[in-house]
């Protein structure tokens, strides 16, 4: 009987989190992959986010939590695995994931996908304050108080930032 | 854009990311072309960064089986953990058992160990101090012979040596 109720608490469990995964996997992942620029270290950094994440289940199974637990887990350990792995990281353009026949942006046009390199060199060359702000206000669903939540800076600051790195930004695609 | 118009480049930029322009810039690009040309450009290059910005991140999504592959691990590790808790209940029930046991023990023999009147403990006591009556010649004189063992070739009783003379 208890061998009953603990498996039926285990598959509960287990569906719950498996929901959880499927609302998040895509802003975790983008999260990693606009620290890391590197779709396998993304989805490394993204996998060990949501295995901490079953861990510490029982205290995060509300779905607000759990969004805004795993954005700044995530966001940390795609830092640490970035200072980590300096020298050994490269960041992937949008030809390195035409070549691999996946497409990270899902572009078609040539000219835009040269674009978007630039883009991304020139995002890259950013101070880094700026860069980081920026980063997670381009990943899909966030808004500026869930980037504040991770960084641990109030909206206004985001706001700010974001202003000032697209000004940069702007300057600099001529 | 002319030389003396570079003190308008950043309320340029700023008219082209927020979109309105202040008046001051206004009265500027009634009178210059060129800085007119210039806010046209940053808001054509505006649209298009704007339109590019979520790419850099948007379209990048996990592989289509990495939700699988989260769960997977995810129930390893749920075993892995799962294990040592289980085995530290078992242990800890085990120790618990065992100390229960012991007590429960104790207490049933003490209780069942017969519990000795207070007039037969008091005639044990009298028992025990009781001495035989022969232990009264014991303290006679002469006992110390009674109780001496001699070594080979000695006397129970010093005997004097013979003097000079006397035979």
């Amino acid at each position: 009987m208890d061998n009953w109720i603990a498996q039926t608490d285990a598959a509960a469990r287990d569906a719950g989190f498996g929901a959880r995964v499927a609302e998040n996997q895509r802003r975790v992942f983008q999260i990693a992959y606009g620290v890391l620029g590197n779709r396998a270290d993304a989805e490394d950094v993204a996998q060990e986010t949501f295995l901490r994440a079953y861990r510490k289940f029982s205290s995060l199974r509300e779905s607000e939590k759990f969004r805004a637990w795993v954005n700044r887990i995530a966001f940390r350990l795609a830092l640490n695995r970035r200072r980590g792995l300096s020298r050994r990281l490269t960041r992937e353009t949008s030809w390195h994931a035409l070549e691999t026949g996946e497409s990270v942006d899902g572009l078609r046009d040539a000219e835009q996908r040269v674009l978007l390199d630039r883009l991304r060199n020139e995002i890259a060359a950013l101070p880094e304050k700026l860069r980081v702000v920026l980063q997670l206000s381009i990943v899909v669903d966030m808004d500026a108080n869930d980037v504040g939540a991770v960084l641990g800076i109030p909206a206004g600051t985001v706001r700010s930032r974001l202003h000032a790195a697209r000004k940069l930004l702007l300057e600099a695609m001529k | 854009m002319k030389n003396d118009c570079a003190q308008w480049k950043d309320q340029l930029l700023e008219a082209a990311l927020a979109g309105s322009v202040p008046a001051p810039l206004e009265d500027h690009l009634r009178q210059c072309t060129a800085c007119t040309g210039e806010l046209a450009a940053l808001r054509a290059r505006r649209e298009r960064l704007d339109s590019l910005l979520p790419l850099v991140a948007q379209g990048a999504a996990p592989s289509p089986d990495f939700r699988a592959r989260v769960l997977a691990a995810a129930e390893a590790a749920g075993e892995s953990d799962g294990a040592s808790p289980w085995r530290a209940w078992v242990l800890g029930a085990a120790t618990v058992a065992f100390a229960a046991a012991f007590v429960t023990l104790f207490a049933l023999r003490s209780r069942v160990e017969p519990r000795v009147p207070q007039a037969e403990l008091a005639t044990a006591q009298k028992l025990a101090e009781w001495r035989a009556p022969t232990d009264a010649f014991l303290k006679t004189p002469g006992q110390e012979i009674l109780q001496a063992t001699p070594k080979l070739g000695e006397s129970y009783l010093p005997v004097p040596g013979k003097t000079e003379g006397e035979d």
